[in-house]
């Protein structure tokens, strides 16, 4: 997550890595709860973001996205 | 910002130092990505290691005799869901630059009888196969561990023929930055 890129930035390397007819099918808000399905967050990395990240962004820290191109 | 925390080095390492040593039991990501009809059949090695984001299967254009190349295909569960797709008369190239998730895709394909997923271990800025040699990429909460993401989707785009599609599911991030102690937290790197 920590490397992630805004939808608006992954659109324009696909872009520029010469996909057409972009599109964003879905987003779905993920929060530190559905961070904690995954075995690769870990109990210390939850606590840090519980700590630290504002309680009106915690149900939504991050966007899953699906994004569908087609080679140029 | 959080690109200049760390270098691409150290990123990797935590990435894969992370997925080598995930170790769950848990169906909980399967079971909110897929539906038990989609999830009927596949084999708990890859059931119990699911760990996408979202369900881009139900958005490819995966037809029977595809090639379809599943980038970074941890233990393999979108793999053996795009394989039915593509029929014996199709492949699906399971790539993934770690052998341990290699290893479950395989074993998850043989357990399902399946002989149309083929095992690549690879990089994903550098996938090792030849310009337009497939029809579709999938991938499943990938890109984002990749420090040189558009080397990696330049790469996605090479392999593919033209006109062929990607189809990947992603975490992104909105314009406001997480705390600089989650950025450089090394498990924030690789979940």
């Amino acid at each position: 997550m920590a490397g992630a890129l805004t939808e608006r930035d992954f659109v324009q390397k696909l872009e520029r890595a010469g996909f057409i007819d972009i599109e964003v099918l879905e987003r779905a808000p993920m929060g530190i709860s559905d961070c904690a399905l995954y075995p690769l967050f870990t109990d210390e990395l939850l606590a840090t973001m519980r700590r630290l990240i504002p309680p009106d962004r915690v149900d939504r820290i991050a966007v899953c996205a699906i994004i569908r191109a087609r080679r140029g | 910002m959080s690109r200049d925390l760390l270098h691409q080095d150290e990123i990797r390492g935590f990435v894969r130092e992370a997925y080598r040593s995930v170790d769950s039991e848990s169906r909980a990501v399967a079971e909110k990505l897929y539906s038990p009809e989609e999830l009927e059949g596949v084999p708990a090695v890859a059931l119990d290691h699911a760990l996408g984001v979202a369900n881009h299967l139900r958005h490819a254009h995966i037809e029977p005799g595809d090639t379809v190349l599943d980038l970074g295909c941890g233990s393999g569960i979108d793999s053996i869901l795009a394989a039915r797709r593509t029929g014996s008369s199709g492949r699906v190239i399971a790539l993934d630059f770690l052998p341990e998730m290699l290893e479950r895709t395989a074993a998850a394909a043989e357990e399902a009888g399946l002989d149309n997923v083929e095992t690549l271990e690879g990089e994903m800025e550098a996938i090792p196969l030849s310009d337009s040699s497939v029809d579709c990429v999938i991938s499943n909460g990938v890109v984002n561990l990749s420090p040189r993401k558009a080397r990696v989707l330049a790469e996605c785009s090479r392999v593919l023929r033209r006109g062929g599609e990607l189809c990947v599911a992603d975490v992104t991030v909105e314009e406001e930055e997480l705390p600089p102690e989650v950025l450089t937290h090394p498990a924030a790197w690789a979940g």
